[in-house]
């Protein structure tokens, strides 16, 4: 009707044709009336293109509109509940290293006429904006139990059989027990090549310090489970690695975007006899205010034994990529304190594991602060020069951090969530200022905490072991020995 | 107008057609853009997406740096304004537009070689095998031999301290070291990278040279010192070294004698990877071996003497390997009888041969062997993964180091039940089930606990 409409007059400007056809000599009556018909259809058309182009942009533009006042109101909520937090405890640690940001979910828009071209899913729930970087898989049966692998529970009288009869391979070397630290990255160049860059220093950081400790590294580089995707992926790993080399006594993961910056320091393995797992956090934040960051799994160890191998086992079933992992995140957020909506992550998932059954793990689990198994780099970076005119290495603590880890700073991704300046100038300042550890052996030392390049600080000598019995790090510790 | 043109009859049906498209055009777009605001559209995005792009561009930190913000730690000192200052003045968070070389700041001045010296790696050392010998006597918790008939030894490699021009670069190299690691941790072998230019004169590839003095001199308790390029990989993850076999010797190269001593062919040997004892033989050697490398016009008219003398030689500035193969060719007598040119296995793999027989090795052969049935080292000589131009086309290069890397890899993946789904692939599939009895499995390869690398006893052997 519309075209005959449009057909019989001309929309906008075209001859009034049939008017013509019937005889011009009608008069200006019939012209003006036509005219008025004209426009009066004119204007038809220009209201139903006006009421289809509003009905289509408040189905899309609804959605940015709803989430980014939810996003407000998240972080409303955020800043009222954290301010007592930190008001109590100063030393608030703070949120690990997410592979994608927490993103505020949107409510579908219940209160619009939805336009019938828009296929919204049935879920009665609120879903998630579309994720254009993961495609869910819609493989995982949420009946089944995801498992990490056959269930074993002997594990420890197997690993004593086999040191037994394996004493090429003891589990002890040196008086050490042996360690094996685990990190690794995606296997694909980053997103920008200045990821690569700062991974390959962070590295060099610890095959340094691993050098000088006697620990070897595994650097993986491979997603060995398709569902334990993200930070889940040390999960399968460390279980795997376990595993394979009953001769290891410890399992140390750490972050990629960890940097060890106290070269001389050594973790005080004798405090953690009784212990499985030695974590960095705040037991006031753990059991009284239940943070989601009062424990931090960028950096930790974790014993080869029975007791880890089901901590595992108990603590991969919120990981599986998909609705497992978004709904696990739902009960996480409500169940943390300050957890913003996202889905499940390993960090919090431990959390909960953990306060939720305390009576059956928190005893075999350390929870460290006296010094920084993890520490927060942006309380740090600035006060390295302050810490070289005051202190010296070997403390681990506040005055010389054991490990700076760049939480937030998301180097290989695209977007972080700090500003990206002062993101690399940390990471180059924690690099030079562990490396000047490292060099100083060698008679060499950076020229400033922000240059690549080195200087010589001790001349070249006929006789340089005076300096190796001096200087090597290895010595030291062997001389402190009792 | 256009009616006395054409005709009222033919004008009209114009002017119809045009309304038709007119019509046509607009419901199309309707269509696009109803469409694109549902379902998307790729790379075009969605209305929600411009939408955040606009929110971002307007306020480029706020939305993000918000809750995180506010978790930040709080120092005792009350930093709280340093940490408004992080998200406020840090400008975007996007490292699109990053530039890194803005970031670096060198304090101090660099130091000013004197002309009128000649160049030398360090004040000279005669006493060097004393003084190791007297060290390792008072030290041993440090022996130099970690096994009967295993040497303590120490891989060096490195890279230059600025990011690689070439964007992929770094990534590359962070391949390289990740293999680097596994082969090292296998066998017992610590690795030493360098990311620090220790002498400016004798920058590029004569920078190994004094690296490789002071580690010596840091390190007595290491007996070889293994150097190896940054562009050369392990193919042959179970391939140990036959150290027996260099009792005698102080420096091993990939090379062979006729090419070097007879024809005085500059590619006769190759120092990409090469392993050298600590002694007063090998400073005295490094010694020999610098003069021709510090920058500028010592090393471009040493350049034009190995042109000369050498077969094959195009003509550039002296290299460090050209130089080590005029030594040798000249200096046999002093030098020769304690070098030992290794060609039964590759200790140095030339890419260009190798890198299209991968398939056909797996098919054949097996792990261990080293050789050209199996290379121990892929070397990508002339690859140049960092800078901006090679000797072979870029992509050709790239692929193959991919390949090269999948198939030493594998080697180390299947221990843990995994392989790479293909040589070209960064994916990984399991080729084993996780069983409750792991430790009944044994891994074909036997690199899981391998005998070489068993802790034994602690004693010194000289």
């Amino acid at each position: 009707m519309v075209q005959d409409a449009l057909r019989t007059s001309g929309s906008g400007g075209g001859l009034p044709t049939t008017a013509v056809w019937n005889g011009g000599g009608r008069g200006r009556g019939f012209l003006r009336g036509w005219q008025v018909q004209n426009t009066s259809i004119n204007i038809k058309i220009m209201i139903l293109c006006g009421f289809v182009t509003i009905l289509v942009l408040l189905g899309t533009v609804s959605f940015g509109n709803l989430g980014s006042s939810n996003a407000d109101a998240v972080n409303q909520n955020l800043i009222k509940e954290t301010e007592p937090i930190l008001a109590e405890s100063p030393s608030a640690s703070v949120p690990t290293d997410l592979e994608e940001l927490p993103k505020p979910e949107a409510n579908p828009p219940t209160d619009l006429e939805e336009p019938p071209i828009a296929e919204e899913p049935s879920k009665p729930e609120a879903n998630p904006p579309p994720e254009l970087e993961e495609p869910p898989k819609a493989e995982v049966n949420p009946n089944v139990t995801y498992t990490l692998g056959p269930r074993i529970t002997n594990w420890d009288s197997q690993r004593k059989v086999w040191l037994n009869q394996n004493p090429g391979f003891p589990s002890i070397v040196n008086g050490k027990a042996r360690i094996l630290l685990l990190t690794g990255s995606p296997p694909g160049p980053c997103d920008k090549p200045i990821g690569d860059y700062y991974l390959l220093k962070t590295v060099k950081n610890k095959i340094d310090y691993c050098r000088i400790h006697g620990i070897e590294i595994v650097y993986n580089m491979a997603h060995l489970d398709e569902e334990l995707s993200g930070y889940w992926t040390k999960l399968p790993m460390i279980r795997r690695l376990m595993l394979s080399h009953p001769e290891v006594e410890w399992i140390w993961w750490m972050d990629s975007d960890a940097l060890f910056t106290d070269i001389l320091f050594e973790i005080p393995m004798s405090r953690y006899e009784k212990h499985n797992l030695v974590i960095h956090g705040y037991p006031d934040l753990l059991f009284n205010q239940k943070s989601w960051v009062a424990l931090n799994t960028g950096v930790f160890l974790l014993r080869n034994c029975q007791w880890s191998l089901d901590l595992l086992d108990a603590w991969a079933p919120m990981g599986p990529k998909g609705p497992i992992r978004d709904e696990a995140g739902k009960v996480l957020t409500a169940y943390l304190k300050g957890r913003p909506a996202f889905e499940a992550d390993d960090q919090s998932a431990l959390i909960y594991l953990l306060l939720s059954q305390k009576e059956k793990w928190m005893e075999k689990v350390y929870v460290e602060n006296q010094y920084y198994l993890h520490g927060f780099w942006e309380g740090l970076v600035d006060k390295y020069e302050e810490m070289i005119e005051k202190y010296h290495p070997g403390l681990g603590d506040e005055r010389w951090p054991f490990v700076t880890h760049f939480v937030g700073c998301k180097p290989c991704g695209s977007y972080a969530d700090y500003a990206e300046e002062r993101c690399f100038k940390g990471m180059e300042r924690a690099f030079n200022f562990a490396d000047n550890q490292v060099l100083k052996l060698y008679g060499f030392s950076h020229m400033g905490l922000l240059s690549p390049k080195v200087k010589r600080i001790r001349n070249e000598t006929v006789s340089p072991l005076e300096f190796v019995d001096k200087f090597d790090i290895r010595r030291t510790h062997e001389e402190t020995k009792p | 107008m256009i009616e006395r043109c054409l005709g009222p009859h033919r004008c009209r049906r114009i002017q119809r057609a045009l309304r038709h498209l007119k019509v046509t055009v607009l419901c199309l777009v309707l269509t696009v853009v109803v469409l694109r605001g549902t379902i998307g559209a790729g790379k075009f995005g969605t209305p929600e997406q411009d939408l955040d792009e606009i929110r971002q561009h307007f306020q480029p930190s706020r939305k993000r740096a918000e809750p995180h913000r506010v978790l930040e730690e709080i120092q005792t000192g009350g930093d709280s304004d340093s940490s408004s200052a992080a998200s406020g003045a840090g400008g975007s968070n996007n490292y699109e537009t990053f530039e890194i070389n803005k970031i670096f700041v060198d304090e101090g001045e660099e130091e000013k070689p004197d002309p009128n010296k000649p160049y030398t790696l360090g004040p000279k050392i005669s006493d060097w095998d004393e003084q190791r010998s007297d060290w390792l006597a008072k030290n041993p918790t440090f022996p130099n031999f970690i096994g009967p008939n295993k040497p303590r030894v120490l891989l060096v490699t490195g890279s230059a301290p600025k990011p690689c021009e070439n964007p992929v670069g770094d990534h590359y190299l962070l391949k390289s070291i990740k293999n680097k690691i596994d082969y090292c941790r296998l066998h017992g072998i610590e690795i030493f990278y360098n990311m620090a230019l220790l002498d400016a004169e004798m920058a590029g590839f004569w920078a190994k040279l004094p690296l490789i003095r002071k580690l010596l001199l840091s390190h007595p308790e290491v007996e070889f010192l293994w150097w190896m390029d940054s562009d050369a990989m392990f193919t042959d993850m179970a391939f140990e070294l036959p150290w027996e076999r260099y009792k005698e010797y102080n420096l091993v190269m990939h090379g062979w004698n006729e090419m070097v001593y007879d024809e005085k062919n500059w590619i006769g040997l190759n120092t990409g990877s090469f392993l050298l004892r600590n002694n007063q033989w090998a400073l005295d050697l490094l010694d020999t071996w610098a003069p021709m490398g510090p920058k500028g016009k010592i090393r471009e008219e040493a350049g034009k003497v190995l042109t000369r003398e050498l077969k094959g030689r195009p003509v550039f500035e002296a290299d460090d390997q050209s130089a080590m193969v005029y030594l040798l060719a000249t200096q046999r007598d002093t030098w020769g009888n304690k070098v030992y040119l290794e060609n039964g296995y590759y200790l140095h793999g030339y890419w260009g041969i190798l890198v299209d027989r991968y398939e056909e090795m797996i098919e054949n052969y097996h792990p261990g062997l080293g050789d050209h049935r199996w290379p121990l080292v892929t070397h990508f000589v002339g690859c140049k993964p960092c800078g901006k131009f090679g000797d072979y086309p870029v992509e050709r290069c790239l692929k193959q180091m991919d390949r090269a890397f999948n198939f030493g890899d594998n080697q180390i993946l299947q221990i843990y039940g995994f392989t790479h789904k293909s040589l070209a692939s960064r994916k990984v599939k399991r080729v084993r089930n996780e069983t409750s009895n792991p430790l009944e499995m044994k891994d074909e390869l036997g690199l899981l606990h391998p005998a070489f690398k068993a802790v034994k006893l602690q004693t010194n052997q000289v």
